[in-house]
């Protein structure tokens, strides 16, 4: 395995008088996939928001192949955060992916692809298009690129959001819980689609409540509870047998449980 | 020319007693406002077509002809067919009928917001209709539409300021008189607007207690 | 029904007429265009402007239009303002009107989720581009419907301008009136004329807003 891409170091986030992240140490190596699971409310998807700096984190660093990202470097206290054209740079490495989907509903899927392309990467409107094209493609939905999401289903929404933020060629993509918002029946599609881009050697960190996705596609799964990250681990080491914590055992109990009808 | 507070002192007595006329049109209004969007809402959700129908034109009527107008129509019409009120009634008229439009249209639209189960249930357990609506839906009715009555209120406080216009010595009118003699409308004008301000103020103060008073907790 | 004195005075009305339309057009959109401003500013404005911004909402909102345009008129060469009563109506309907626009554009930002604003900072859409692209052109939906509102509240309020003399139709009747000493009929036909035109008003909102809500329904 090649050296980290994202290193975390220290990350702590409070919101109030509530600490949502305590001192969260991480790395993330190259084309890998890192699942985040733990139990609601345990911080997994602020931890995932501190990465591109959608929430602004308190205290420590997270860094992208060596880059502070949101905060300007160097130990002014308190920290500044970076100019918006700086932080925008940034987030153009970094793919993000919603529950909600966040499609923009007033424009078509192809639009929704080339919207950024055109107006961050500055293409044309026919290179766009091509590359728009080419990112649905691959998501199975070149024939849906003429419709709005008000016409498509949640999984193919979901899927036209994995499409916009491929075509950006981020070095990194993040997916919070992409398919809790779907029926059960469509989470097949998108989570097939994601499975396609690890295989094509896409860094992924994803929070997400699919078990079987973490067991089969991660190559290491990360345990947050209460804010604090438990344990980072192959999947085997989880999900084959027994694992050693209590606190992950507990959670495993009750989805097991939870599962089997 | 310089603001003079002295002609704003010197006149606040009149302002204030005309100030209470303008109370009196828009409260009486309101009054009317309300029973007599009542009825018409009642009309309008009706099942018989002639009365939704007749209601629908009312209030597509009233909502579509500026107030201004109406008062001036009540004002010269209802001496034409013999019927000889004072001004002060012909302009509450006026401006009662006209909200009415607006409060049978809230109150149907607070009706539309309690759920269809709840009549359900009522049916099921036998209630009889006008038990069903005075004990059910009317005080439903009335509590989620409160915020905008409280509103429709408000707002009659300023149209009552259109009485004016056919001789009512409410507030706009009395400062009207006050700047003829005076010369001062920069001074009497604003401290009009202070009291008009003011009773709204209190008005929606008031409102935002009573629904807090009155919701289910 | 004296159909020959509508005739007679139909030159009259037909410029009352325009005047009425021209005080309405020019006063809702330089009120829409104020409004619009106001509502950015409170947005992204340092705060004691959003003060300054929120109290004018409310004092404007909590006082007759009528003492409004008084003030402007009669007060206003006191302040160094002369207007005539048209530019005195257009004037005052645009101060009227601009902070019940300005709530409607408030809402209208307040409903965009925010979630697909997220979307277009992840990647890394500048924030004037993100209002430009998805703010605004969504926006469209939610303020359709209060906009024709208001609009129709202001054909009304024209009216009102009759008081300061603006010659607007409701002016020209009334001098038809005393001219004629005939009130009830001229009264009813404006009444119906008004009625039409904020009938008219409704329709083509309505039809605007089934425009602009076209791509959400599921073809």
């Amino acid at each position: 395995m090649s050296e980290p891409i994202l290193t975390v170091r220290g990350l702590s986030k409070r919101f109030g008088d509530f600490e949502a992240l305590r001192h969260i140490d991480l790395d993330v190596n190259q084309n890998e996939v890192l699942c985040l699971i733990g139990p609601s409310g345990s911080g997994k998807s602020t931890l995932l928001r501190c990465l591109n700096f959608l929430e602004a984190y308190d205290d420590g660093e997270v860094r992208l192949e060596g880059e502070l990202i949101g905060w300007r470097e160097g130990g002014a206290s308190p920290r500044r955060a970076l100019a918006s054209g700086a932080l925008r740079k940034q987030r153009q490495g970094i793919g993000m992916v919603f529950q909600q989907f966040n499609l923009w509903p007033h424009m078509t899927a192809l639009g929704n692809v080339t919207e950024a392309l055109m107006q961050v990467k500055g293409l044309s409107r026919k290179q766009a298009e091509e590359k728009a094209q080419a990112a649905l493609e691959k998501v199975g939905l070149s024939d849906k690129a003429g419709n709005h999401p008000a016409n498509l289903s949640g999984g193919q929404q979901q899927r036209v959001a994995i499409a916009r933020a491929v075509a950006m060629e981020p070095r990194l993509m993040l997916f919070d819980e992409p398919t809790s918002a779907l029926d059960p029946e469509l989470v097949g599609e998108v989570l097939a689609a994601m499975k396609q881009m690890a295989a094509e050697g896409m860094t992924m960190v994803v929070v997400t409540h699919e078990m079987g996705f973490a067991a089969h596609v991660a190559d290491r799964v990360a345990f947050l509870d209460g804010g604090r990250l438990v344990g980072v681990t192959p999947p085997s080491e989880i999900f084959g047998k027994e694992p050693e914590d209590p606190r992950i055992q507990r959670f495993l109990q009750t989805y097991r449980e939870r599962n089997v009808v | 020319m310089n603001f003079s507070f002295e002609t704003i002192w010197h006149n606040l007595p009149y302002l204030l007693a005309a100030a209470r006329w303008t109370l009196i049109i828009s409260l009486a209004g309101m009054a009317i406002s309300v029973i007599w969007g009542i009825c018409i809402c009642a009309a309008r959700i009706s099942s018989s077509r002639l009365l939704s129908g007749i209601a629908a034109l009312y209030i597509s009527f009233f909502r579509g002809v500026p107030l201004l107008v109406q008062i001036l129509v009540f004002f010269y019409i209802l001496p034409y067919v013999g019927l000889d009120l004072p001004a002060i009634a012909a302009a509450i008229a006026a401006v009662g009928l006209c909200s009415a439009a607006y409060s049978a249209e809230i109150l149907r639209g607070s009706l539309q917001a309690i759920p269809a189960g709840q009549t359900e249930a009522a049916h099921a357990l036998g209630m009889p209709p006008m038990s069903l609506w005075r004990r059910i839906l009317v005080p439903q009715a009335i509590r989620i539409g409160l915020p905008s009555l409280i509103n429709e209120l408000i707002l009659l406080v300023k149209v009552s300021s259109l009485a004016s216009v056919v001789g009512i010595g409410e507030l706009t009118r009395v400062a009207q008189n006050i700047t003829g003699q005076t010369y001062r409308p920069l001074e009497i004008y604003i401290t009009a607007a202070v009291l008009y301000f003011l009773i709204n103020l209190v008005i929606s103060r008031a409102g935002l207690l009573a629904e807090k008073r009155l919701k289910v907790s | 029904m004296e159909l020959d004195l509508f005739l007679r005075y139909g030159p009259a009305l037909l410029e009352g007429f325009g005047v009425t339309v021209l005080c309405w057009i020019v006063g809702s959109l330089g009120g829409v265009v104020l409004g619009f401003i106001l509502a950015c500013l409170y947005r992204w404005g340092p705060a004691p402007l959003r003060w300054v911004i929120y109290a004018y909402v409310e004092v404007i909102r909590g006082t007759p239009f009528m003492i409004q345009l008084f003030l402007l008129y009669y007060g206003g060469p006191y302040m160094g303002l002369v207007l005539t009563p048209i530019q005195a109506g257009i004037l005052s309907f645009i101060v009227y009107g601009s902070p019940y626009f300005a709530e409607i554009f408030r809402s209208g930002f307040n409903a965009i989720p925010l979630g697909q604003i997220e979307a277009a900072r992840c990647l890394g859409i500048p924030e004037w581009r993100i209002v430009l692209r998805i703010t605004l052109p969504q926006m469209l939906v939610p303020i359709t419907a209060p906009l024709t509102n208001f609009f129709i509240i202001l054909t009304k309020e024209t009216a009102i301008l009759a008081t300061v003399t603006v010659p607007e139709l409701l002016f020209q009747v009334q001098s038809m009136m005393a001219e004629t000493f005939t009130y009830v009929e001229p009264l009813l036909a404006l009444s119906l004329f008004y009625w039409f035109m904020v009938t008219l008003t409704a329709r083509f909102g309505a039809w605007v807003e089934t425009r602009v809500t076209r791509h959400l329904s599921r073809a």
